[in-house]
């Protein structure tokens, strides 16, 4: 894989890199002509949802590497768990998080890998 | 992300954003209002960032990505959702170009972050490269809790509490990207594919939490459901079909029930 090419890495980051700040820059260029609450936007930000989300379930069903080592299972009791708790906890990232981390973590201790 | 539009309401018309009874100016000096917002970044939604761009590191380290791409890459893109898109797309060997339009993707959602925060943050005297500056730090967590903090300030205090606080969050989150990239490989099995499974769980809660109407939830729904549907048909663009045809359906299931709520 060509990833571990030097020169390929530091572009692909320069490159994200221009391809993310563009838009901050232009939020401070229009900051004050845009209404945020416009249908465009919104329809951005759900197309954009939707791709974080879509990536998600990509890593936690298909998994490349170490994570891959976690059963099916597994994965996704800890993401339902912390689903769960998170919704019980009053939405709290750091509820929900920690639920998923300690049956994760508990899981693979007892599966003894 | 509730505060929005409010700062947003207040930034449209800019004789309000710059009201009468906010309170008296600080006597503290810019750098003593700087520093506080560094400590400031020592808080809870801190540590959960930090722990979050831990499990970023460790899935580099996954991908076979050297450290200083990892931390590089904290250091520039400073916004972890494109950051993750950005391994994820190279993981499927898309190409730099396919990888940076999804970032680009990603990262749209910052703008109207930027749009909302600058009335917030800037005064009558504030530069543009100093707007530049602090839209460049402008990622969720910093977002957040930089617009829920700063309000109750003096005007003149904000601008230089809120780089405070992002430049501390960027360092921490670099030194836990290093930290994270490292552990991976010495860790005991269990706490490294904890690690792991870090990122996505953090990344489908905090979609949920800083999701402003049903839509965008519809949309987390959708992206969840249609992603690995579409990875089996089109590998190196699945993202990308994934976020355009949920979020459009999403969209417009948004629409609808706008509709039915206006004519009830």
């Amino acid at each position: 894989m060509n990833q571990h090419d030097a020169w390929f890495m530091l572009l692909a980051v320069l490159a994200a890199f221009a391809a993310n700040e563009v838009w901050r820059v232009l939020g401070a260029v229009l900051s004050a002509r845009l209404d945020e609450n416009s249908a465009l936007f919104s329809w951005v930000k759900m197309v954009a949802t939707a791709l974080v989300a879509g990536l998600v379930a990509k890593l936690v069903l298909s998994p490349t590497g170490g994570f891959a080592l976690a059963p099916l299972w597994l994965r996704l009791g800890s993401v339902g768990v912390g689903v769960a708790v998170y919704a019980a906890g009053r939405r709290s990232l750091a509820l929900g998080v920690g639920a998923a981390e300690v049956v994760l973590i508990a899981g693979m201790v007892m599966l003894g890998r | 992300m509730r505060s929005a539009p409010e700062a947003g309401a207040a930034g449209s018309s800019g004789a309000e954003a710059f009201s009468p009874e906010e309170p008296p100016a600080d006597e503290s000096s810019a750098s003593s209002w700087f520093w506080r917002g560094a400590r400031a970044s020592l808080s809870t939604p801190g540590f959960v960032l930090f722990g979050s761009f831990t499990g970023f590191g460790a899935m580099t380290h996954d991908f076979g990505w050297p450290v200083w791409a990892a931390a590089l890459s904290t250091l520039l893109i400073w916004a972890a959702p494109g950051q993750l898109v950005l391994a994820g797309a190279l993981a499927s060997g898309a190409g730099i170009a396919a990888s940076s339009l999804a970032v680009t993707i990603s990262a749209v959602r910052l703008l109207p972050m930027v749009v909302a925060i600058l009335p917030v943050l800037r005064t009558p005297e504030t530069r543009f490269g100093t707007r530049l500056l602090a839209a460049h730090y402008v990622a969720v967590t910093a977002w957040f809790e930089g617009t829920r903090r700063t309000q109750a300030m003096p005007r003149t205090a904000r601008m230089p509490y809120f780089l405070g606080l992002a430049n501390g969050l960027v360092a921490g989150s670099t030194i836990a990207t290093v930290a994270g990239h490292a552990a991976a490989a010495n860790l005991p099995a269990p706490l490294s594919i904890g690690l792991l499974g870090l990122t996505p769980v953090y990344f489908l809660l905090s979609l949920e939490r800083g999701a402003g109407g049903i839509g965008e939830r519809v949309a987390i729904v959708l992206g969840l459901v249609m992603a690995p549907v579409v990875s089996q048909m089109s590998a190196s663009f699945d993202l990308l079909l994934t976020g355009g045809i949920g979020g459009t359906a999403a969209f417009l299931v948004d629409r609808a029930i706008r509709r039915r709520q206006a004519a009830s």
